[in-house]
């Protein structure tokens, strides 16, 4: 019986065991939409009025009112402008006024009176004219009036220019109403400017800082967020009564920039960050947050307003101003029960931050797919390092993220621990063949001949000198940089270089010249390394940002005053320029490496891999799939050059094309005429681009070509090791070659460490 | 003790309930303990031994003991291993020995018994941070130390850069520690028979016998406990080196606490976990030894 009791003592022991452990590898619901009750559900509906720009934007209510303004090309050009009404629970548009017919006149801002009707101040610009009727200046005056929401009619017209200071260029940036028909005008300088129900100025009230935003709260009274002196974000009552702000209200912007506020229906105030919709009660200082914008497949960074509904539902208008073709969109979110809306595969995308464009695309793809959802975790709430640290104990413990943002980490580190998943083999399962993609720039994310990695588009870092003083070439060793730049002597070798920044330069790029990986021995007590500190050392500690600079960059350049320049290539427009800026033919010769590969590539939208413990494989690949499609990859592919290049072929080619297609015009002989495509400027340097040449796709095509590493992939602790220990050397306080001693000293545990 | 008493089956039977009972409720006192101990101790300990023979955290395939075989012929293990040894073995006799001296020289009658006290304990209430600073300042290559020796006309050190780095850790170690020892011999001091020392001072005993004989074996445990605690303390100088250099020391300070932190940075588990586990295995021995001879120094004093 005893043996039988220690017997299921022992097992119970060791099922608690099992049952930790095993818990380490149970998936966890998380962020997102899992284990939440309600979920808020897009609709998104077409705009009943079509308009190129929605201005002065108010809401009451079930309405909103805008001025729009379209383009009208049969027109001769010209805008046209009308202020309408907008019904958003019937999804119609009415006319209340036509605003184009005073070319001097513009609406700046509006609000909604208690009595339903607007409130709105018109800027007239006027010109000055002399006896001779010669325009000598113009000025600029504001009416206050107001605007019959039944018949779009003018009334009670006052000019107000007077009354809102002495600029003769005041503006009114905010225009508020609260429950006793006052009128608030903000000005642009921090001044609330208070006008009675019949429009008498009532008073002037000054904030300390730049007013960020003014609203008014469902109680009715009026608020402004601005910057306070030294104390960030400040939420305050304008108190007309005692003519000052009232206390700082606390919980709704917190020292930083909240977000952006509208009048709540339920709650005082509703707020929009570029992260989540949240309602705030004023009499209660409580924040209750509705839902994450992602969550609910809005881009948060591309809302106008938004407000509640009397429906409950939650509306916004959006506007992608990344877009080629940027259009306004109405989303009308609805609250339901989680259980109610159709399931789909949860997909877990973990990122250390979430660039702008993975936002995008995990948008479309959450609004494409019926049978994967995306969820984003990020993990840098803090800081760099705490960020790692829970994106690490995350793996350890199972809660693997489906995709993985490699945006800032070192993906080398994770592959070789077997966190991320070989890409070869979905591509080949998927029909896509690598001979179809840029396979130098896929090698950047290769290790061991497995793909861990994609990145849809990327840039190329590299240096460029005159190629009639280094040569034709695409890269170069330590040594061959040093003797090229001892042998011309210059006043510096780029523009603001100092002596950390050269050092950096020489080193950090090129950090395997002196580690040897295979044997474990280091060479930072070579003579090459000694060479590039005392090199270093020649040059200024600090650059002097405050010396009047006599000559810019490109006159520098030309006249061997400078020699490199440390620059990025994303485009064939911008090698076109970096050309023009040297005035001669340049070489792309990169940042100095043993193997001579020192053109970097750079993602220019992030990167990605699959997690290889995650559940939702074929989900995570459908993501990374859709990266480097056909659609995406054409969709990158811009007129005038995009900030970074495709990384499939055809689309890149595509590309080629449209950059060597010539635009005309037609002169006034009626011929073509060849005409620039943009203009591009650096420093002191500006060009109009044309269409390229065959010689010069040629060229990036060869730049592109001549890279296979990625940029920046150097551990921070021998970044630290040597910055650290370097700064002896740079003080004088030791020799270089007691300097190079303690390095090889230090990053020889590393690397012993580390194999 | 029987209670049974002319076999009534039913007394018998009340008074094994009552053990029963009693039983029970010494392991209901007993499990907050009991699942204390498993929960923060075994527990944690049988994690580490699982991840000592797996390939890493994510993977996780056994891979026997080849974790021990790559971590014992790791070059900086093995210099880890070095340092630590070295250090220990120079930094304990030294912090046992002269904090004896020091409570044998305190508990002697010279003046400003209770000045020196504190001023060997001062070392104690100063926050790490502060001790790292000042010793960074000490020490630093421009710093007072090199001061002094140029001021005599000798070449600077580079004393936290150099072989003369775990000197300066050795001194850290003994200025931080010695007081706390110092308190504890001369508690051990106080605390042994005064008539067995007048006896021998009676049979005309020398000083040195009378320590040899009698104090030192009265000392036996305090001095076991101490070795103990100064061998745990030598291991927790990382706390120091790491604020004054990073992760990555100059090598003669680089200890087993780097490799294993670094390695659990880099989510080398595995290696952190092989590396802990030899470290205890060493530990277990090194104490077991310490016990053999505690106990046979100071088994006549227990007799």
């Amino acid at each position: 019986m005893e043996k039988l009791k220690k017997g299921l003592g022992a097992a119970a022991g060791l099922m608690l065991l099992i049952a930790v452990l095993s818990g380490c590898g149970k998936e966890e619901k998380q962020g997102g939409q899992s284990g939440k009750e309600f979920v808020y559900v897009p609709e998104y509906a077409n705009l009943a009025v079509s308009c190129d720009y929605m201005n002065s934007i108010t809401a009451a209510g079930d309405y909103i009112y805008f001025t729009g303004d379209t383009y009208a090309e049969e027109e001769g050009g010209e805008y046209r402008s009308s202020l309408y009404q907008y019904n958003l629970l019937e999804n119609q548009v009415k006319e209340l006024m036509k605003l184009d017919e005073e070319s001097n006149k513009s609406l700046s801002s509006m609000a909604v009176a208690q009595d339903g009707n607007l409130v709105a101040v018109f800027n007239n610009y006027e010109d000055v004219t002399d006896e001779n009727g010669e325009v000598i200046d113009s000025k600029s005056t504001l009416e206050l009036c107001r605007i019959s929401t039944t018949d779009g009619s003018v009334s009670d017209t006052q000019d107000i220019t007077g009354a809102l200071g002495e600029s003769e260029w005041a503006y009114v940036q905010y225009l508020c109403v609260d429950n006793q028909d006052n009128i608030y005008a903000c000005d642009g300088d921090g001044g609330i400017h208070v006008f009675s129900k019949d429009m008498q100025k009532l008073c002037d009230i000054k904030a300390d800082g730049w007013i960020n935003s003014m609203v008014t709260s469902r109680e009715g009274d009026v608020y402004v967020q601005y910057y306070g002196n030294g104390s960030g974000t400040e939420f305050r009552k304008v108190d007309v009564a005692a003519k000052k702000l009232g206390d700082n209200v606390a919980g709704i912007s917190d020292g930083s920039f909240g977000g952006i506020y509208f009048t709540g229906a339920t709650k005082s105030i509703l707020v929009s960050s570029n992260d989540q919709v949240s309602l705030f009660d004023i009499s209660s200082g409580t924040m209750e947050d509705l839902f994450k914008w992602l969550d609910a497949d809005v881009n948060g960074d591309n809302v106008n307003i938004a407000g509640e509904l009397s429906d409950g539902r939650i509306w916004a208008i959006t506007r992608d101003y990344g877009a080629e073709e940027a259009k306004y969109e109405l989303i009308y979110l609805t609250r339901k029960k989680a259980s109610e809306v159709k399931e789909k595969e949860e997909i877990l995308y973990g990122a250390l931050w979430l660039g702008s464009d993975l936002r995008k695309k995990i948008i479309d793809f959450n609004k494409t797919s019926d049978q994967y959802r995306i969820t984003v975790k990020t993990y840098m709430t803090d800081d760099y390092e705490t960020g790692l640290a829970q994106f690490n104990a995350d793996l350890t413990t199972g809660s693997c993220p489906d995709i993985i943002d490699l945006s800032s980490i070192d993906f080398h580190q994770y592959a070789s621990k077997g966190v991320l998943e070989d890409l070869y083999p979905y591509m080949e399962k998927s029909g896509i063949r690598k001979e179809e993609y840029l396979e130098n720039v896929l090698k950047a994310f290769e290790q061991d001949g497995k793909l861990y990695g994609i990145m849809p588009q990327f840039y190329i870092t590299t240096t460029l000198a005159k190629a009639s003083l280094i040569g034709e070439r695409n890269g170069w060793t330590l040594s061959e940089m040093l003797d090229f730049v001892e042998e011309n002597d210059p006043e510096n070798v780029f523009d603001y270089a100092s002596r950390a920044s050269i050092f950096y330069y020489c080193i950090y790029n090129n950090i395997d010249e002196f580690i040897d990986w295979e044997t474990g021995e280091c060479s930072f007590e070579g003579e090459e390394f000694i060479r590039t500190l005392e090199f270093a050392a020649k040059f200024p500690e600090e650059y002097d940002y405050n010396q009047e600079r006599e000559e810019g960059l490109s006159s520098k350049l030309r006249n061997n005053k400078l020699l490199l320049m440390q620059t990025s290539i994303s485009s064939v427009q911008e090698y076109q320029m970096m050309n023009g800026m040297f005035g001669e033919p340049v070489s792309f010769v990169g940042y100095p490496n043993g193997e001579k590969k020192g053109n970097l590539i750079q993602p220019a939208s992030g990167s990605v891999g699959i997690g290889a413990k995650s559940k939702h494989k074929d989900g995570a690949w459908k993501f990374v799939e859709s990266l480097i499609s056909e659609e995406f990859q054409d969709s990158l592919v811009s007129e005038h050059g995009n900030y970074g290049f495709p990384i499939k072929k055809s689309a890149l080619e595509k590309q080629f094309e449209l950059d060597m297609k010539p635009e005309y015009y037609e002169d006034e002989n009626g011929e073509q005429v060849e005409q620039m495509k943009t203009s591009w400027g650096y420093d002191d340097f500006s060009m109009d681009i044309y269409a390229a040449t065959q010689e010069e796709v040629d060229g990036v095509k060869a730049l592109i070509e001549s890279c296979e590493k990625l940029s920046g992939n150097v551990d921070n602790q021998l970044i630290n090791i040597i910055t650290e220990e370097s700064e002896a050397f740079f003080k004088g306080q030791k020799s270089a070659a007691d300097t190079a001693g303690v390095i090889q000293n230090r990053i020889q545990i590393y690397v012993n460490e580390n194999r | 003790m029987h209670f049974f008493t002319g076999g009534k089956k039913v007394k018998k039977s009340g008074s094994n309930q009552r053990t029963r009972r009693g039983k029970w409720i010494a392991r209901g006192y007993l499990f907050p303990s009991a699942a204390g101990v498993l929960l923060f101790f075994v527990l944690p300990f049988l994690i580490v031994f699982f991840y000592s023979v797996v390939d890493n955290p994510i993977n996780r395939q056994f891979v026997f003991f080849d974790n021990f075989v790559m971590v014992f012929q790791n070059a900086a293990f093995q210099q880890a291993a070095k340092n630590t040894l070295t250090f220990s073995l120079t930094a304990v006799p030294l912090a046992v020995v002269l904090s004896l001296l020091l409570a044998m020289t305190l508990e002697s009658k010279i003046p400003f018994k209770s000045q020196f006290r504190t001023f060997f304990l001062s070392p104690m209430m100063v926050p790490i941070a502060s001790v790292v600073l000042i010793w960074q300042v000490l020490f630093h290559y421009n710093g007072m130390i090199n001061e002094i020796l140029t001021f005599f006309g000798r070449d600077k050190i580079d004393w936290l850069n150099s072989s003369y780095a775990q000197v300066v850790i050795v001194v850290l170690f003994l200025w931080k520690n010695l007081g706390y020892n110092m308190i504890l011999f001369m508690s051990a001091l106080s605390s042994i028979p005064r008539d067995i020392i007048e006896v021998a001072v009676l049979e005309s005993a020398t000083p040195f016998q009378i320590f040899w004989h009698i104090k030192l074996r009265y000392m036996s445990s305090t001095i076991l406990f101490v070795t103990i605690m100064s061998l745990i303390n030598s291991f927790k100088v990382f706390r120091e080196i790491y604020l004054l250099k990073g992760d990555y020391p100059y090598d003669t300070m680089y200890m087993l606490q780097h490799f294993m932190n670094n390695t659990f940075n880099r989510l080398d588990y595995q290696k952190m976990s092989a590396a802990a586990i030899m470290m205890a295995i060493v530990m277990v021995i090194i104490i077991g030894i310490l016990f053999l001879t505690e106990n046979y120094f100071g088994k006549d004093v227990e007799e």
